[in-house]
């Protein structure tokens, strides 16, 4: 499917003057591709002609390497798959694995995982919102602000596992440990403190003329479109579907709180509207914090499940809703202690395809922040 | 050429060279310093003085930066044009440096019989004409380094540079069009005693204008479309490295001073502030500090503000500053037959009726240029 | 209505606020080395010009966290290090560990039965993930994370492969660097170590009364 009219060559051409279309392999070195990502542009002057997205310079055999370890075992290499957001990883695989082998995750230990992912929502989106205003071309100044709140968070995270980013926290029926003594004050008085920095940010980059007329109306994704290419996550609701797994599949124990999630009428499924759900979404994940950090119990982490197991000959799926959309697990179980089959459903990857369609006729500037707004990590694309 | 000459031509240049390129080099500290504490880091902090443990806030950072950049390997692409690939760097710096004496800075060790360029008549339109340079040596590094990226740089900046050259012109136009002469120290004179010209409707609006061109003139934020590096890496100067990266650099430094020094003379009143009276000399401090002040918020609008994209860059320049500016010679021009009637009543009149035909202008050509973009609301699902 | 470039300005006015502010309120908006989050100043407020100058805590005796983890250790009970070394071997851990990071030899007297400690025990660092899977599935608790972290070495290849000697760190090591996570693991260790001795006693008088028993029926077949 087309969305943007090429303009006519032939017409170029005719008039005696031979244009020719220049070809930019952009990456897989480039600043602003967010890792090994290649785009083969063609351009006509500055005006994305064709636009073909490379990419696996990443792999690193992921799934066939959960095939040759014990479940246990592959649980922290979900970490490196999208490395911003290693306790949604830890989290979607873990419940995979719990539906092959069935246990019950106790009541403390299902608080603090939604605590864990919501914070990692924050942490997502305030850094994904950074590096899309940094490829707009401010320099670095909403992403610094954004790493500034994100350390906070993160230093949350290193006392809860003792690793910044590759986490490792979540174990099938419950988590590793228990939080430190103190966590839960410091964590609430982050989640305060959160608001006010969202406001400066707002503040900073919403009502900025320069970011409008560069946003809107850029990276236009039609409803039909994003449904039929499944994408997910911040992505479709910017494109007009409220559909966010945390509603529909109600995982963990996301049924007992109360929150909205923001999405649009549908008519612009633009970069700005990728960039404001997002913006909205932190608000919402600041109030399920705040419910969460309010109700949550005394009691066990860890539910009686066996470090090293052979599943019964099953097949599960677990999908939860990651920061950049449905993150799933597929796992066949043959009885051994190691998975016949782990496949990983990227939401990176997925959103990725509808690169193309977005970029054709816009700018070479253009295609730089729709790739932004996307909000892919390579880690998890290439697997 | 007499001996006498060439001395009177060495004293009036030399220094001059001097102190902009100390200048430069501390600018690229302050710059670097003040990014840093608006995006909440520290900045440089540990060059000092060498073999000691001494910071001085990082004030060692240029000249280390300069030694590194002069023992780089210098690289030059295979299939490059070398010899062009060579020259531009040089070009780009000759005409930012050249412009710099004409700008009105009364030192002390110049007396009326020195050289001073600034008295040149016409000293304006040399300023326009020299900086112009810049735009083939901007094209020739990105034409010379065969790079697409350097290429689609060079070719941004030429449309850039053509582009905003006019807005630049016309608002300088008006402040001429005031004072009737292009000479740089007579228009500086003409504002003596606080009577700057940014003070005016039409003179403020010309100041707002020239600034604007001024930045894209110089490819500062938000106008560094030519080395956009989201977007194609380092724009022109992608294949540069080592010293002719640092020429480039420096170049780009001088430009800005240059084009500060201009809209200092042109709308801040040039030397003019207090206690000129009773030292002379402090006017070159004066100047220089509102040089500065100018570069504090070129600074400032680099760390907050995203890049325009090239269409949005050429519409607003032809769309909306080339218009704005056009109505603001006729603005300017009734304001001086009013001011010919010497009353005052007629000037509070003129000044309402400017203000507010440049304001309802340029909100005007805004909404034009807008289009359907705005701030949206969004919806909720429970 | 709308002021000309008025978000333009609202975005200046807060990156001013930083500015003023990382001069002002250093401690909220400047990245700092003072981690004030950290508990009740259980760690010293200082940490240096790093590699010129050591801050007070960073000393590998020190943990970064209560949890923090860098690389694991072997444990052993004090003395000397192989007699009281926990780890009998049995390379579970090896088996486990998912970069296969972990080379263990089991260790044999001169007449070849098999000795409960391992003869070879290398863990190669530069392949090591700091995942931790080691230390959950080890059943006798000999391995755990350490928070060295001075491990820089001009020797790429022997010099990240670190051995069994230098992996060997006793458990009051741990105690000063993971103090809680010690005290839970002795103990969890204590506990199982009663389970199993009183599983141990009932066995043995199990036995004995069995061999009571056995003994009373063959004395009463004797009088028989």
């Amino acid at each position: 499917m087309s969305t943007a009219a090429a303009p006519n060559y032939e017409l170029i051409q005719q008039d005696g003057l031979e244009t020719n279309l220049l070809e930019v392999s952009m990456g897989p070195h480039h600043p602003s591709t967010h890792g090994v990502f290649r785009m083969d542009v063609k351009l006509d002057g500055e005006t994305v002609v064709d636009l073909r997205p490379v990419f696996g310079y990443l792999h690193r055999n992921h799934e066939k390497l959960a095939e040759n370890m014990s479940y246990l075992s592959s649980m922290p290499f979900t970490d490196r798959l999208d490395y911003f957001n290693s306790m949604t990883n830890n989290w979607a695989y873990a419940l995979a694995a719990e539906k092959l082998i069935e246990v019950e995750v106790p009541e403390r230990a299902e608080y603090l995982r939604v605590i864990m992912a919501e914070l990692t929502r924050l942490v997502n989106h305030v850094s994904l919102v950074g590096f899309f205003i940094n490829d707009l071309g401010a320099l670095g100044t909403p992403l610094l602000y954004a790493f500034r709140e994100r350390e906070k968070i993160l230093d949350l995270f290193e006392q809860a596992s003792g690793a910044r980013m590759m986490c490792n926290y979540f174990r099938f029926g419950g988590l590793r440990n228990d939080v430190p003594e103190g966590w839960l004050e410091r964590a609430a008085k982050v989640v305060d403190h959160f608001p006010s920095f969202l406001d400066e940010y707002e503040q900073l980059l919403c009502e900025n003329e320069i970011i409008l007329s560069r946003t809107q109306g850029v990276g236009n994704l039609p409803r039909e479109l994003a449904i039929s290419a499944g994408v997910t996550g911040p992505m479709l609701r910017a494109s007009g579907v409220a559909y966010d797994l945390r509603k529909v599949d109600q995982y963990g124990i996301y049924d007992r709180f109360k929150f909205r999630v923001p999405y649009t009428d549908g008519d612009t499924g633009d970069c700005y509207d990728r960039f404001m759900i997002r913006m909205l979404e932190m608000r919402e994940s600041i109030e399920i914090l705040k419910q969460a950090l309010a109700g949550i119990p005394e009691g066990e982490i860890m539910g009686n499940a066996p470090r090293v197991f052979k599943p019964k000959p099953a097949e599960s799926y677990g999908r939860i809703e990651g920061p950049k959309g449905e993150l799933g697990f597929y796992l066949i179980a043959d009885g051994t202690p190691k998975p016949y089959r782990y496949r990983v459903r990227p939401p990176s990857l997925i959103n990725l395809t509808v690169l193309r369609d977005m970029c054709l006729g816009g700018k070479i500037a253009d295609a730089v922040i729709i790739l932004g707004s996307i909000d892919i990590v390579l880690g998890e694309v290439d697997r | 050429m007499s001996l006498e000459l060439l001395i009177d031509i060495l004293i009036a240049t030399v220094p001059l060279m001097l102190i902009f390129a100390t200048l430069f080099a501390f600018t690229t500290w302050l710059e670097r310093k003040a990014l840093a504490r608006i995006q909440n880091r520290i900045g440089p902090n540990k060059v000092g003085i060498p073999c000691t443990r001494i910071g001085l806030f990082g004030l060692g950072q240029p000249a280390a930066d300069g030694i590194k950049m002069i023992f780089k390997e210098n690289i030059v692409p295979r299939g490059a044009d070398r010899l062009f690939h060579l020259l531009a760097p040089i070009l780009a710096l000759i005409p930012s440096m050249l412009v710099l004496c004409f700008l009105p800075l009364d030192f002390p060790w110049l007396n009326e019989n020195s050289v001073k360029a600034f008295l040149l008549d016409g000293a304006v339109i040399f300023f326009f004409a020299i900086t112009g340079l810049n735009t083939l040596a901007v094209f020739m590094a990105g034409w010379a380094s065969r790079n697409k990226y350097s290429l689609l740089g060079g070719m941004r900046a030429v449309a850039q540079m053509v582009s905003y050259e006019i807005p630049l012109v016309l608002s300088a136009v008006i402040v001429v069009m005031m004072v009737g002469s292009l000479n740089a120290g007579e228009i500086a004179g003409a504002q003596k005693g606080g009577n700057w010209f940014v003070f005016s409707p039409w003179g403020f609006a010309a100041f707002v204008i020239f600034f604007i061109a001024a930045l894209a003139e110089t490819n500062r934020s938000p106008f560094d479309l030519p080395e956009a590096e989201s977007e194609i890496i380092a724009g022109y100067f992608t294949e540069y490295s080592g010293f002719k990266f640092a020429l480039f650099f420096l170049a780009e430094y001088i430009a800005m001073f240059a084009i500060s020094g201009l809209a200092v003379t042109l709308f801040l009143g040039g030397g003019d502030g207090p206690g000129l009276a009773v030292l002379p000399w402090l006017s070159v401090i004066w100047f220089l500090a509102k040089i500065f002040a100018l570069i504090a918020v070129m600074i400032w609008l680099r760390g907050t503000l995203p890049r325009l994209r090239v269409d949005q860059l050429m519409g607003f320049a032809w769309k909306f500053m080339l218009p704005l500016s056009i109505l603001n010679i006729f603005v300017a021009g009734f304001a001086w037959h009013a001011e010919q009637l010497d009353n005052k009543f007629i000037m509070v009149i003129t000044w309402l009726i400017s203000l507010a035909v440049l304001y309802g202008a340029a909100s005007g050509l805004n909404q034009l240029n807008r289009g359907k973009v705005r701030p949206r609301e969004y919806k909720y699902a429970e | 209505m709308r002021i000309l470039g008025g978000g333009i300005f609202k975005g200046m006015a807060v990156t001013l606020r930083n500015f003023v502010g990382s001069y002002i309120n250093k401690k909220e908006r400047l990245p700092t080395n003072d981690y004030s989050w950290r508990a009740d100043g259980a760690l010293p407020q200082s940490i240096g010009d790093y590699p010129k100058e050591k801050g007070e805590q960073l000393s590998d005796t020190t943990t970064v966290t209560e949890y923090s983890r860098n690389f694991p250790m072997l444990l052993h009970d004090g003395g000397e290090p192989m007699d009281t070394v926990r780890c009998v071997a049995c390379q579970i851990c090896e088996r486990e560990c998912p970069p296969q990071c972990i080379y263990i030899e089991k260790d044999y007297d001169e007449n070849g039965k098999y000795i409960k400690r391992p003869a070879v025990f290398d863990i190669d660092v530069s392949v090591c993930m700091s995942c931790q899977i080691c230390v959950e599935v080890c059943p006798f608790d000999a391995i755990v994370m350490n928070s060295q972290f001075e491990l820089s070495t001009p020797d790429r290849f022997g010099g990240l492969l670190v051995r069994r000697d230098d992996l060997l760190k006793s458990n009051d090591y741990y105690h000063k660097i993971h103090p809680e996570e010690a005290a839970a693991r002795d103990q969890k260790m204590a506990v199982e170590k009663a389970a199993k001795e009183a599983k141990k006693k009932a066995a043995a008088e199990k036995a004995k009364a069995a061999a009571e028993k056995k003994a009373a029926e063959a004395a009463k077949e004797e009088a028989k």
